[in-house]
């Protein structure tokens, strides 16, 4: 293999990007459109859920209890630290009441604090027998997981809070907590936004698209313009033409990767613990397997039409199965296994544990392992290809 | 000195026999004419000739060995089609071609002007390949094949799709480049312009029916033109 030779391919592609302006559009813009589009729609967390809440909370009257001599009402400290914008609060005396806006569908919760609320808790503290702890019930219209789960987060965090605070003015370490929500976070913590779950994934798909697209296309117009014939009847190796071309995309996939970084930490302030030299590196290896996967594809297809067939083919699997909007343990179990066969799954989970976790080469390895596999067989089997001779 | 050689070269498309059994041999510095209608088997004998398709049985021989990528910095090729990069520009597919033919980088630049000369495209260097008319794009593609200074050049229907000015110079460019000692191998249907070939072969249905100069195979079939000739030796008659 000749540097000087491999290198002319890469330079005559990347020329021909750069004359054909609307394709170079489509390769940096799609990616940016993306994200963009992605992270403004439910890149953002969810906000102003409306929800009822009944307070029947007695308290604590003053002078009672010595340790608090101002009495207390949790309730209502409670409800004072839910995330306002969260949250939209509508306040209803009737428990009752309050679940019939929940059945009507004009509420996605009903948060209900019974009058025993303080009193159960002052009770525990005197005891180390705990024998009732205080209920707040959350009726819950759970017909939208996401927002069921933000309303559980907004009103455990608001109780942690409150608790909290009451255990500073006791003067005391911990107090059994009204609903035993115990949040612990290995990563992320509990301000991780969605962008940062989702960016990873963008990067990885746009450049999955591109990749494939034009290159299939690429391949499909070599082989219909004559010009792939002439490239075989010279000195130059079938090796030399797939690492050219391999090497124009890699640098397609460098620039489109960081114009996807730049915005998404601009735009969203995405987290970025690990190194980004190793996301971009992975995203690398994700585009050298697609495009050895579109150049095989092209041989399938007479003209870009006929092209443009595969597209869905691969584009459907991966949004599906891949965890690019959902977790792949959200599947079905009896379609999960077909998760392992999607190369973009092993690119996005690479990109999250760089991204999310700040974890190294040391634990990404099989991913990395996987998608250097995949490169191979099909950049080795594009060479095959163009070297079959009927 | 023989340039090419074949023996019993025979190509199989399944049941079809596109090549039966075809005994060639050309020397060095002619222009040798394949011709025949459409379907007769020329394209394909090019093609196997250039290494991109595998002969079903047969033997090919370009110069001393077989046809191999260690050949192929002798070979040029021009494909019936245009076969250039539309969207890049006149002077970056004459590099690319110049690139991966092997010539080192002051010789490429020297060569590409001569090659601009050559097919007059000098003041289009920097023009898309798309925004230039057909016939600048046939040039171009003739000058891709050249530009690496090959010995032997396959020409697989050059003029097809090209009007009667550009035809008569194309056979200008064939007939200088023959002087240069380059040996040339045309595929036509235009019986008309195998007269400026040094000789022919009649192709049909896969097989050589005749072969020979132009005026002997007039002179053989007693007849005013090619094309009358090869209806003669089409229909079997022994000349």
């Amino acid at each position: 293999m000749k540097l000087r030779r491999t290198l002319a391919f890469t330079r005559r592609a990347l020329l021909q990007f750069r004359h054909d302006r609307r394709t170079l559009a489509f390769v940096l813009l799609m990616p940016l459109l993306m994200i963009l589009i992605f992270g403004y729609t439910f890149g953002g967390d969810v906000g102003n859920v409306k929800v009822e809440i009944t307070n029947q909370d007695a308290g604590l009257e003053p002078g009672i209890l010595p340790a608090l001599p101002q009495g207390l009402h949790m309730a209502s400290s409670v409800i004072d630290n839910l995330n306002k914008n969260t949250l939209s609060i509508h306040n209803s005396s009737d428990p009752q009441e309050a679940r019939q806006v929940v059945d009507k569908g004009n509420a996605w919760a009903a948060i209900i604090f019974p009058a025993n609320f303080t009193m159960t808790l002052i009770q525990n503290l005197n005891t180390s027998q705990v024998s009732a702890r205080p209920i707040v019930e959350i009726y819950l219209d759970g017909s939208n997981p996401t927002i069921a789960s933000a309303v559980i987060k907004t009103v455990s965090q608001a109780i942690q809070t409150t608790v909290g605070e009451i255990a500073n003015k006791l003067n005391v370490k911990s107090i059994e907590m009204p609903i035993t929500i115990n949040q612990v976070y290995a990563y992320g913590g509990g301000d991780t936004k969605f962008i940062d779950y989702f960016a990873p994934g963008v990067i990885s798909f746009a450049i999955m698209m591109v990749t494939t697209m034009i290159t299939i296309i690429l391949f499909v117009n070599e082989r219909r313009d004559g010009t792939l014939q002439r490239l075989l009847v010279s000195p130059a190796s079938e090796t030399e033409i797939v690492i050219g071309y391999a090497l124009a995309f890699a640098v397609i996939g460098i620039i489109q990767s960081i114009v996807v970084l730049v915005a998404a930490i601009l735009l969203f302030n995405i987290t970025i613990l690990g190194n980004v030299l190793l996301a971009l590196l992975v995203v690398l290896l994700l585009a050298f397997g697609h495009q050895g996967l579109g150049i095989l594809l092209s041989a399938g297809a007479k003209n870009e039409l006929q092209a443009i067939q595969f597209i869905p083919l691969i584009l459907f699997p991966s949004i599906l199965l891949a965890g690019l909007f959902w977790p792949i343990e959200s599947i079905p179990s009896y379609l999960q296994p077909l998760s392992f066969f999607i190369p973009l799954r092993y690119c996005i989970d690479a990109e999250r544990s760089i991204m999310l976790r700040g974890w190294g080469l040391g634990e990404i390895w099989v991913d990395v392992a996987i998608l250097v596999i995949f490169a191979i067989l099909t950049l080795a089997g594009s060479v095959l290809l163009l070297k079959k001779r009927d | 000195m023989l340039v090419i050689e074949t023996e019993k070269l025979t190509k199989k498309f399944g049941n079809f026999t596109a090549i039966d059994s075809v005994n060639l041999k050309v020397d060095k510095g002619e222009i040798y004419g394949l011709l025949g209608p459409n379907g007769s088997g020329k394209t394909t004998i090019i093609k196997m000739l250039c290494g991109l398709l595998r002969p079903t049985s047969g033997n090919i021989k370009l110069g001393q060995t077989v046809p191999s990528k260690a050949v192929m910095r002798e070979i040029g090729y021009m494909p019936q089609d245009v076969a250039v990069y539309l969207d890049n520009t006149v002077h970056e597919n004459l590099f690319l071609f110049g690139e991966i033919g092997g010539l080192p980088k002051e010789r490429l630049k020297k060569r590409e002007q001569e090659m601009l000369e050559f097919v007059d495209l000098t003041d289009r260097r920097d023009a898309i390949v798309s925004t230039l008319s057909g016939g600048m794009r046939h040039r171009l593609s003739l000058a891709c094949a050249l530009i690496h200074g090959p010995s032997l050049l396959f020409l697989d229907e050059p003029t097809v799709g090209v009007d009667p000015e550009l035809r008569a110079t194309f056979w200008k460019y064939f007939e200088a480049m023959v002087k240069k000692e380059i040996t040339v191998i045309i595929t036509t249907h235009y019986m008309d312009e195998a007269s400026h070939c040094s000789r022919v072969g009649l192709l049909r249905q896969g097989k050589i029916i005749a072969e020979g100069e132009p005026n002997d195979l007039k002179k053989r079939t007693d007849t005013e033109s090619l094309e009358d000739a090869f209806l003669v030796l089409a229909r079997g008659n022994k000349p």
